[in-house]
C-alpha cells in the first residue's frame, strides 16, 4: 500500500516535471498560446510539489533523528542548494543563460536551468518547512499549532498571490500577505523551547548548526533578492515557487538566528539541567526498584551504582549497621563501587571512633571537604586512599540509623549543596528499599514457617486414630482439636487382644510446637508399653520413668490410661495427674479419680508410691467419658469456666444416647457456653459406651448394679 | 481477665512471694523472674502466698517444677499457702500436694521454716 503510494508520487513527479519543461520549450519556440494552458501548467506544478511534500514526509517519518541531527541534515541540504544556486548566479553560467540579447531570454538552456533551480530550491523549501514544523511543534501547546497553521496559510497565500493565474491585479495579494508572513515567521521564531531538552552535547552541535544556518540563510536571501539572470529564469519557471523560496530563506535566517541566540544562552545551564534530568531519572529508577520484589544484593548494587551516577562520585559504598548481641553495633559493607573491600576495611577501622559515631548521633549528612586534612577523617591519609571529599548519609528508619551511604570524589570541595540534597533524598529511598527488601524476606520466611506448621498439623492429626474400632460390646466416639496449628492433646484407642482395648487420653503442659513434640513422644511410649504391661498403673510408672528427666524441667504430661475388657466387662484404669474420668451409670454420674501424679514430675519411687489403679465393672448402658481440661476450663465471655458440674449434668442428661450423640451434645453445650466461637485451649473428648457383656460372662454376672471396687470417686449431686 | 502481679517481701529469714490474678503461659515469666532473683541472692526459704491467685495453668505449675530442685539442693524449700479451693484442685489433680508443702496460712509455713531452719523434706 505504502509502496504503491510512493510509486504514484514518484511517477507523478517524474512525469509532470519533464512535461512542464517540454511544454515551456514548445510554447517558446512555436509561440503557442492556447487558453488555459497556463492554468494547467500551474496546477501540474502544484501537484508535483505536493507529491514531493508527501514523499518527503513519508521518508522523514521512517528516518527520524534527534533534533540536533535534523538541523545538521537541514544545514547540509541548505548549503548544497546554496552552492548550486550561487554557482548559477555568479559564474558564467548566468551569462550563458542570459546571453546579451533580450530575445535569447527564452533559450532552452535558460529554461532548463530555471526548471532545475525551481525543483532543487523548492525541495529545500519543503524540507525546511517540515523540519521547522517538527521542532516548533515539539512539546507543543494548543496555540503553537495554531500559530504554525496561520504561518503556513499566509505562506501559501503569498505564493498564490504571486501566481499569474490569480485573476486579481498582480502584486496586490503579494503585497498584502508577504509582510504578514514575515510577521508570522518572527512569531514562530520565538518558539524555541525544544532547546531546553537537548543534552549538553546536542546543544553544542545545535549552536554550530544554527549559527551556520543563519549565515547560509542570510546569504540565500541576498542571492534570491538581487537581480540576476538565474533569478530571472527561476522567476520565469514559477513565480509562486520563487516567492516560497524567498520566504524560506527568510525563515531559515530568522528562525535559526533566534535558535542560535537561544542555544547560546542555554549553554551555561546545560550541565545543571542535564544533571537534574539524570537525578530525576535515577530517583525514578530507585522508586521503581523499591516497589519491586528484588533480591537484596541486586538492590544494594543498583543503589550504589545510581548514587555514583547521580552525583558523579568516584567511589560509593553502602554499609549496614545492625545492633550486636554483645551491645553496641556492628557494620557490614554490603555494596562497594570503585573501592576495594580491603581498603574499606582499613578505612572502616580508622573511621570507627569518630565519623560513625557522629553520624549515628546526629543522624545527619556528614560532609568532609578535604579528607586528608579534616579532623574527622585525616587518618585515611596514612592509608593513601580517599583523597578528596567525602559525603556520608545516614539511613534512618524509625529513628534508628540502619546504615550509611558513603560517596567520595577526587576533588576537594567536590560535593555542593545540590549533591547533599540529592544524597539525602537518595538515602531516604534506599532506606525504604532496604526496609522493603527485609520485610519481604521476613514475610517469605514467615510463609515458609506457616507452611511447615501446616505440615506439622497434618502429621499430628495422623498421629490420632483415624478410624475408631466398631465392637459389638462397646461404642467409641472421639474428637480432638487444637487452638493453634499444633497442640499438646493426645488420645488413642489400641487393640491389645481380641478382648482387650487400651484407651488413653493425655495432655502435655504448655502449647504449640514443643507440646506437639512431647505429644508424639507420649504416643510412642504408650503404644510400645501397652503391648508389654497389662496393668495401667505399671504402664504409667514405666512411662514416667521414660519421661522423667528427659522432659524440659517446666513440662509435664497428664494421662489417663484404661484397659477395656470386653469379655469380663470391666474398665481398669489409672490416672497420672489427668482430669478425672466421668462415669455415668444408673446409679448416678460420678468423677472417677484414683490418686496419681502427672508424668515427668517425680521420680519412679514417688510416682509408684502415690499412683493407684481402679477397676470399674460395667453394666449395659454405662458411659465413660475421658477429656482434657480444654473442656472443663472453657470460658464464657464473662470469664466463667464451664467446670465439672455442667459437664456432669450434661452427661447424665444424654447418657442414654449413642456414644457419638453423647460426644456431639457435650461439644454443642460447651460451644454454646463459650459462645464467642474461639477456644482458648486444645480440647479432646473420648466417649466409651458399654452396650453388653459377652454371652459367657453374662451368665456369671448377677449383680445388676455397677460395682465400683474402689470407693474413691466423688458423687455428683 | 484480671492481670497478674508478683509481690515480694522479706521477713524472719523467709521470703514471701505474693501472687495475684491469672498465672498462665504469658504471666509465668514474671514469677520465674521473681524466683530467679531470690536464687541469685541465695535466698532459698521461699513461701508463695496464693491468696489472690485466681487461676493457674499448666505453664504456671511448670514454674514451680523448674525451681524446686535448685532450691532443695540448697537446703531450702518452696512452700505454698492460702490457696483458694479452685487453685488447690488444680495442684491436687496433678498430685502436687505429694511433692510440695501446702498450708492454709502463711504463718504456718513461716513457722515451719523457723522450726527446722532447713529443708523439711
Amino acid at each position: 500500500m505504502t509502496r504503491l503510494r510512493r510509486l504514484l508520487y514518484l511517477s507523478t513527479i517524474l512525469i509532470v516535471l519533464p512535461v512542464v519543461f517540454v511544454t515551456d520549450v514548445v510554447r517558446a519556440v512555436v509561440d503557442l498560446d492556447v487558453g488555459g494552458l497556463w492554468a494547467l501548467r500551474e496546477v501540474m506544478l502544484v501537484g508535483a510539489f505536493l507529491a514531493i511534500n508527501a514523499l518527503l514526509d513519508d521518508w522523514r517519518k521512517h528516518h527520524r533523528r534527534g533534533i540536533a541531527k535534523e538541523i545538521g541534515r537541514l544545514l547540509i541540504l541548505t548549503i548544497v542548494a546554496l552552492i548550486f544556486f550561487g554557482t548559477l548566479v555568479f559564474t558564467g553560467a548566468g551569462d550563458l543563460i542570459q546571453g546579451t540579447d533580450a530575445a535569447q531570454n527564452d533559450s532552452v538552456l535558460g529554461m532548463f536551468w530555471g526548471t532545475i533551480s525551481g525543483v532543487v530550491l523548492g525541495f529545500v523549501a519543503i524540507w525546511t518547512l517540515q523540519t521547522v514544523r517538527e521542532i516548533v511543534l515539539f512539546k507543543r501547546r494548543k496555540e503553537t499549532k495554531r500559530n504554525f497553521v496561520v504561518f503556513l496559510v499566509l505562506l501559501l497565500l503569498s505564493c498564490a498571490g504571486a501566481s499569474p493565474i490569480v485573476p486579481l491585479e498582480g502584486g496586490f495579494l503579494l503585497s498584502l500577505f508577504l509582510p504578514l508572513t514575515v510577521v508570522a515567521i518572527v512569531v514562530i521564531s520565538f518558539r524555541q523551547n525544544w532547546i531546553v531538552y537537548l543534552s549538553r552535547r546536542e546543544k553544542v552541535y545545535t549552536l554550530i548548526y544554527a549559527g551556520l544556518l543563519f549565515f547560509a540563510g542570510l546569504f540565500y536571501v541576498v542571492l534570491l533578492f538581487q537581480e540576476s539572470a538565474a533569478g530571472k529564469e527561476f522567476d520565469a519557471f514559477s513565480r509562486p515557487l520563487l516567492t516560497l523560496t524567498k520566504l524560506n530563506a527568510l525563515l531559515t535566517t530568522i528562525y535559526f538566528g533566534m535558535a542560535f541566540v537561544t542555544t547560546l544562552f542555554h549553554l551555561p545551564t546545560a550541565e545543571v539541567f542535564e544533571r537534574k534530568q539524570s537525578e530525576i531519572n535515577s530517583l525514578h529508577n530507585l522508586t521503581r526498584l523499591t516497589t519491586q520484589v528484588l533480591d537484596f544484593n541486586t538492590l544494594v548494587e543498583t543503589v550504589t551504582q545510581l548514587t555514583q551516577e547521580v552525583c558523579g562520585a568516584r567511589s560509593v559504598w553502602l554499609e549496614l549497621i545492625t545492633p550486636a548481641s554483645s551491645g553496641g553495633w556492628k557494620t557490614q559493607v554490603v555494596a562497594n563501587r570503585n573501592i576495594t573491600l580491603s581498603d574499606l576495611e582499613a578505612v572502616g577501622e580508622v573511621f570507627d571512633p569518630s565519623l560513625r559515631e557522629i553520624l549515628m548521633e546526629t543522624k545527619k549528612v556528614v560532609l568532609v571537604d578535604d579528607t586528608w586534612s579534616d579532623r574527622r577523617t585525616k587518618s585515611v591519609k596514612e592509608l593513601g586512599v580517599l583523597r578528596g571529599s567525602l559525603a556520608s548519609v545516614p539511613l534512618t528508619s524509625h529513628g534508628e540509623v540502619i546504615g550509611i551511604l558513603h560517596a567520595s570524589k577526587d576533588l576537594e570541595h567536590g560535593f555542593d549543596q545540590d549533591d547533599v540534597d540529592v544524597l539525602t533524598t537518595f538515602g531516604d529511598h534506599v532506606t525504604i528499599a532496604i526496609e522493603n527488601a527485609r520485610l519481604i524476606a521476613r514475610s517469605i520466611e514467615r510463609e515458609r514457617l506457616q507452611q511447615e506448621l501446616q505440615v506439622a498439623k497434618r502429621m499430628q492429626k495422623q498421629l490420632l486414630p483415624q478410624v475408631l474400632p466398631v465392637l459389638e460390646e462397646a461404642e467409641f466416639a472421639a474428637m480432638s482439636e487444637s487452638s493453634a496449628e499444633v497442640g499438646g492433646d493426645y488420645f488413642d484407642i489400641v487393640k491389645l487382644s481380641e478382648t482387650t482395648w487400651a484407651i488413653a487420653v493425655g495432655d502435655v503442659s504448655g502449647k504449640g510446637v514443643s507440646a506437639a513434640f512431647y505429644m508424639a513422644e507420649v504416643k510412642g511410649i504408650v503404644l510400645s508399653l501397652s503391648k508389654v504391661y497389662a496393668s495401667p498403673k505399671e504402664l504409667l510408672a514405666r512411662a514416667n520413668d521414660a519421661l522423667h528427666g528427659s522432659l524440659d524441667k517446666r513440662s509435664f504430661i497428664s494421662l489417663v490410661y484404661g484397659i477395656l475388657d470386653t469379655e469380663a466387662g470391666t474398665f481398669r484404669l489409672a490416672r497420672a495427674g489427668h482430669c478425672p474420668m466421668i462415669y455415668a451409670a444408673n446409679s448416678g454420674t460420678v468423677l472417677v479419680r484414683p490418686n496419681g501424679l502427672g508424668l515427668g514430675i517425680a521420680d519412679s519411687h514417688v510416682f509408684t508410691e502415690s499412683t493407684e489403679e481402679q477397676i470399674l465393672k460395667l453394666n449395659e448402658g454405662d458411659v465413660c467419658v475421658m477429656y482434657t481440661d480444654g473442656i472443663t476450663e472453657a470460658r464464657n465471655p464473662s470469664g466463667e469456666e464451664f467446670g465439672y458440674d455442667r459437664l456432669l449434668r450434661r452427661i447424665s442428661e444424654v447418657r442414654e444416647r449413642s456414644a457419638d450423640e453423647i460426644k456431639i451434645r457435650i461439644l454443642d453445650t460447651v460451644r454454646t457456653f463459650v459462645s464467642t466461637g474461639t477456644y482458648m485451649d486444645d480440647m479432646t473428648l473420648v466417649v466409651v459406651k458399654w452396650l453388653r457383656t459377652n454371652a459367657h460372662t453374662d451368665h456369671s454376672s448377677t449383680s445388676p448394679a455397677s460395682e465400683v471396687r474402689k470407693k474413691k470417686e466423688t458423687k455428683h449431686e | 481477665m484480671s492481670e497478674f502481679k508478683v509481690h515480694h517481701r522479706e521477713g524472719e529469714g523467709v521470703n514471701v512471694i505474693e501472687l495475684k490474678g491469672y498465672l498462665d503461659a504469658h504471666t509465668a515469666t514474671d514469677l520465674e523472674t521473681a524466683f530467679q532473683r531470690l536464687l541469685n541472692d541465695r535466698k532459698y526459704n521461699i513461701v508463695v502466698n496464693c491468696r489472690d491467685l485466681t487461676y493457674i495453668s499448666s505453664a504456671g505449675l511448670g514454674v514451680f517444677m523448674a525451681y524446686i530442685e535448685d532450691v532443695r539442693k540448697n537446703r531450702g524449700d518452696i512452700k505454698l499457702t492460702n490457696m483458694s479451693t479452685k487453685v488447690y484442685n488444680v495442684f491436687d489433680l496433678l498430685g502436687f500436694p505429694i511433692l510440695y508443702e501446702i498450708y492454709k496460712e502463711e504463718q504456718e509455713a513461716v513457722r515451719k521454716f523457723n522450726e527446722h531452719a532447713g529443708p523439711s523434706r
